[in-house]
């Protein structure tokens, strides 16, 4: 009996082991790797999809309203998964970068079902190893891409019907290709390293025009001679991350500059922008079956649109594009302009990826939910917020009328374009008011931040179109190498610094935002602080670099 | 007309009709251009005093060669003279208008059938360049031995000579050719005053501190190259316009050419050993090539690419000029439109403020008695006497003369086009974009300091202050700043009626 007990304990014993081995090595099934990786116990996960609905959609990111004419080119969702260390404890994170204007993330609607919150709780059941915290989208800010909300009728956002798949369908099924995308790379993942690096490219430009007096406007004329100066600064820099497989192959980049994709931000055609032709570009050169992540980085008041010498600008894509239909500022002439740009600047640094592996660099991800000061609006605010919304009621009352009087203005194309911009404004005049409502309620709003750390970069993480000058604030006091800003991860709302408020362009103004400089600021401070925790660094976990 | 497309005439023959088609903008069937280039070694002899910084420097060293490149330029219809410019690029700090005059003089005495008025001389800014101009009334004077050092008079005179040599070599060898133009980008020069929470700002202020709020102004990477080439289809020339002062090894006690010199012996690498190379500064009195931020990034990728700082500098902006090169070296022009305008403006001195002459009236005084305890801290202490001196004066001047002016020179020439204008401060990036926004060119090349140079800064520079925006740094102000946006871009406006 004894010696049965010894053979059981000893049993027992060896499969605990076996089991504390392979935790150890991260030897898993599905996470593939082995002792003799030289990797550690860090996996990488890559998977893209598609998210094109294949019907008409309403197209997000301009005040009238756009029903989809075709598809440009299409829209993704790219997935790059993340783990570290031994199971249950590991370090895991799942970032997804979606070719769409914005993540819905409650902000705005805490009771409303949204995009962020529907893919986690579709990976709750997918992956139920991940916390929902654990899984980041961010957009790239394509004007060019499906209207995505919890609602279900076209007319409570544009004040009439309209024929395209409503935005909650829409939501629904860009949901569920997102999960997919996520739950894909999460069980792709092997072994791997990751590089990085910075370089340069010539895409974001401030896109505000202040003129002699002080007064700024957002894509305001430059040609004139009350033209003063651009308001802010531009950010030229390229962040640079690249993933490798164990047999130090290329297996994708994240990319992560300071401009929005919105060239051809107003076509009806659904489309990712110049990260389409980036990717094309990129895949041409690096591999076909490169995976690419974008982010966008503080870039509120940044734009790849041409403030100053476009004439110029757009001979030289005729001369590098003689096949371009269209060159000069708002055309696929600048996507393939900028595409290259961004090409260069990644292989530019590739060469000196390849020998500056670290296949175990020290990651960590921290997630927050802080709550900062919002923009508080005054009495004055809402009045004339509530009056201008009555005149554009007014005159949104009157259009409906001309069609109820004439249905046969509907079979005009696009003829609902007015209609709809006049209802949009009426509907952003009563937001106001509703906002006063809620800040008297709730004088701070909380949010999501997600610092991560691997190796020597950091990644951080905020729901606005936050503007370059709080980017530069923090860059400028973070211990990283290269800090990587992610903007809109949630449902964005400008956040200018005051200077932008006393020029009073369209993304200053108490409608354009749910926060001011004093949120501003709060952010940077709390991020940095985060980074600053991420940043105390574990000896025993540092990263191990190939050279 | 235009050259042979050697490549590729269909493509060529495609793009001509094209561009003619679209623009209209290229006179075709005027004029012919002749282009005559030179380059002048003005390497000083050593020992030599450095322009630039408040404290004196002798160097002792030549780390490279100092030049100073030519091309001159001639229109012609037929026989008839139609118009000229001679342009010429310069490795210093400034251009003192004195030796600009002298130039001038040398030039009138070899070729006295040309009008001399229509040559300009630009600084590329390196600061580890001569000190040319140090008289007793100077607003920046050092103390430099007078035995033991080159002095500056000498300097000019060899430069003087050097460089009218040069133009009359340039313009005697000029024969006809062709000219291209584009552009590009760089991230060069970085915005280089920071402003604070209290609203004031620094210049290489930094940015790790909580006080720190944003950039003052844009930074400015537009690379714009004009290519020169001979009949026979051989680039010759180059001048690169990009707003980002040479001043990456600023500091050092040896002469040297900054970026501008790699710059130029990788392109005569690529295009020949005889190719000319212009450098020209844009608009960037508040940018310089130092980062002030993620300067860890930037140090990082410079150690993995095995370069130094000036390495990089100078693979950025090659990689750009050979992007432009790449892209339009068949679209020639040998007919181009050349039309050059020189003009003294006559500008409103800055008003000097009762404070900043108590400032540095103090400054000054501080200065004189630290070199009065000790002669040895002229060394240190004098520039920055005579900096302070200069607003003591202005100030007890405008006492009598509350309208004070200075005259201040601008070109402006169309090549094609393109144009180029001229002026003669240290441009606050601002003042650059107002005329390249306003301008009807296709492409609009900023020259600064083809003068002296002094700031130039804009109005929430002087309200943030420090230095580049202080009384002591600037002579004319920002209302004299949009006197001159407005008449350089009414010059460029009037010789582009067609694209009003």
């Amino acid at each position: 009996m004894k010696s049965l007990r010894i053979q059981i304990s000893i049993l027992v014993g060896f499969c605990l082991l076996t089991l504390f081995f392979n935790c150890c090595t991260g030897n898993k099934g599905a996470k593939g790797g082995s002792k003799e990786d030289k990797t550690g116990s860090f996996y990488i996960g890559w998977a893209s999809v598609d998210i094109t609905p294949d019907k008409p959609v309403l197209v997000a990111g301009q005040f009238p309203a756009r029903v989809s004419e075709g598809v440009l080119d299409p829209i993704t969702a790219t997935a790059l998964a993340i783990e570290s260390g031994a199971e249950p404890s590991s370090e895991k994170v799942i970032m997804i970068s979606c070719d769409l204007v914005s993540i819905s993330d409650g902000t705005r609607n805490e009771y409303d079902e949204n995009l962020r919150d529907n893919v986690r709780n579709l990976l709750k059941e997918s992956l139920p190893e991940l916390k929902p915290e654990q899984v980041i989208l961010n957009a790239t800010h394509t004007h060019t891409a499906p209207y995505c909300s919890s609602e279900k009728d076209s007319k409570n956002i544009y004040g009439v019907e309209l024929d395209a798949m409503s935005p909650y369908d829409c939501q629904k099924y860009i949901s569920e290709r997102i999960a997919k995308a996520a739950e894909q790379a999460w069980k792709s993942r092997k072994p791997g390293g990751i590089s990085f690096g910075l370089g340069q490219a010539v895409v974001g430009h401030n896109r505000l025009a202040v003129d002699l007096s002080g007064k700024s406007v957002m894509y305001g004329k430059t040609n004139t001679p009350e033209f003063g100066n651009l308001e802010g600064c531009e950010d030229h820099s390229v962040n640079l991350l690249y993933t490798w497989d164990k047999n130090k192959k290329l297996t994708g980049v994240v990319i992560n500059l300071a401009a929005s994709s919105q060239v051809t931000e107003g076509l009806y055609q659904i489309s990712a922008d110049y990260w389409h032709e980036t990717r094309l570009e990129i895949r041409n050169r690096l591999g076909k079956d490169i995976y690419i992540l974008p982010q966008c980085s503080a870039a509120g008041d940044q734009s790849p649109h041409i403030m100053i010498g476009e004439k110029g600008e757009e001979r030289m894509q005729r001369l590098m594009f003689p096949d371009s239909i269209k060159t000069g500022d708002r055309t696929i002439g600048l996507r393939k302009q900028i595409a290259i740009r961004i090409a260069d600047a990644v292989t530019s640094v590739f060469p000196y990826m390849k020998n500056n592996i670290e296949w175990n660099p020290y990651f960590v991800h921290r997630m927050e939910k802080i709550e900062l000061s919002r923009r508080l609006v005054g009495v004055e605010d809402v009045n004339n917020a509530l009056k201008e919304g009555e005149e554009f009621k007014k005159q949104y009352e009157k259009q409906l009328q001309e069609i109820k009087d004439n249905p046969a203005i509907k079979d005009k194309p696009r003829w609902y374009t007015n209609i709809t911009s006049t209802y949009t404004k009426m509907r952003r005049g009563y937001s106001v008011k509703d906002r006063y409502e809620l800040e008297k309620k709730q004088p701070k709003m909380p949010i999501e931040v997600h610092v991560l750390r691997i190796g020597d970069i950091v990644i951080a993480t905020n729901p606005f179109e936050l503007y370059l000058d709080y980017g530069m604030r923090i860059k400028g006091r973070s211990p990283a190498v290269q800090t990587f800003l992610v903007q809109l991860t949630g449902s964005g709302s400008y956040l200018p610094p005051s200077r932008s408020i006393t020029g009073g362009s369209y993304g200053s103004v108490p409608a354009s935002t749910l926060m001011g400089p004093e949120g501003g600021q709060e952010l940077v401070e709390k991020t940095l602080e985060m980074i600053n925790t991420v940043w105390q660094k574990n000896e025993n976990l540092k990263g191990a670099t190939d050279k | 007309m235009k050259t042979e497309n050697r490549k590729n005439p269909l493509r060529k023959i495609v793009s001509t009709v094209i561009f003619a088609a679209l623009f209209n903008t290229t006179n075709l069937f005027a004029d012919e251009l002749l282009i005559g280039v030179a380059t002048a070694d003005i390497t000083p002899k050593l020992p030599v005093a450095l322009d630039g910084q408040f404290h004196l420097r002798i160097a002792r060293t030549i780390e490279t060669p100092l030049t100073a490149n030519v091309v001159a330029l001639e229109s012609r219809d037929g026989n008839r003279f139609l118009d000229l410019a001679i342009m010429v690029s310069c490795d210093l700090v400034g251009i003192p208008r004195e030796v600009l005059k002298s130039v001038r003089d040398e030039v009138k005495k070899q070729l006295p059938e040309i009008d001399v008025n229509k040559i300009f001389l630009n600084a590329i800014h390196t600061h580890t360049a001569p000190v040319m101009e140090n008289g007793i009334n100077s607003s920046f004077r050092y103390e430099i031995p007078k035995d033991s050092v080159l002095q500056p008079e000498e300097y000019d005179e060899f430069f003087v000579q050097r460089v009218s040599e040069s133009i009359v070599k340039a313009w005697k060898n000029r024969s006809p050719g062709s000219v291209s133009w584009g552009m590009s980008h760089a991230a060069l020069a970085y915005q280089r005053r920071t402003v604070y929470a209290d609203g004031s700002a620094v210049m290489y202020g930094k940015t790790n501190t909580p006080e720190f709020r944003n950039m003052e102004g844009i930074e400015d990477h537009d690379v714009n190259v004009l290519f020169f080439w001979n009949r026979n289809g051989k680039l010759i020339a180059m001048s690169i316009d990009a707003p980002c002062t040479a001043q990456e090894v600023e500091n050092r006690y040896a002469v040297n050419a900054d970026y501008y010199h790699p710059v130029r012996e990788k392109l005569k690498q690529r295009f020949g050993s005889d190719l000319v190379v212009l450098g020209w500064i844009g608009a960037a009195g508040d940018q310089s090539p130092r980062p002030l931020y993620r300067q860890a990034a930037e140090a990082r990728m410079i150690k993995l690419r095995n370069l130094t700082r000036l390495d990089e500098i100078t693979r950025r902006l090659v990689t750009a000029v050979e992007e432009v090169y790449e892209t339009v070296e068949q679209d020639r022009y040998s007919d181009v439109k050349l039309v050059h305008k020189a003009e003294m403006l006559t500008l409103p001195k800055r008003i000097i403020t009762e404070k900043e002459y108590e400032i540095s009236k103090d400054e000054q005084e501080k200065a004189a008695g630290l070199i009065a305890a000790d002669p040895k801290a002229a060394a240190q202490q004098l520039a920055r006497m005579t900096w302070n001196r200069d607003v003591v004066r202005r100030y007890e001047s405008q006492k009598t003369n509350k309208n004070a002016t200075i005259d201040s020179e601008v070109h402006v020439l169309r090549i094609g086009d393109v144009v180029v204008c001229t002026n003669e401060f240290e441009l606050f990036t601002d003042y650059g974009l107002r005329i390249e926004a306003q301008s009807n060119a296709l492409q609009t090349f900023v020259i600064q300091l083809t003068g002296s140079g002094s700031y130039l800064p804009t109005e929430k520079a002087v309200k943030g202050g420090g230095y580049s925006a202080v009384a002591q740094s600037s002579i004319v102000g920002p209302d004299g700043g949009q006197i001159l946006v407005d008449r350089t871009v009414k010059l460029i406006n009037e010789m582009f009626p067609e694209t009003k």
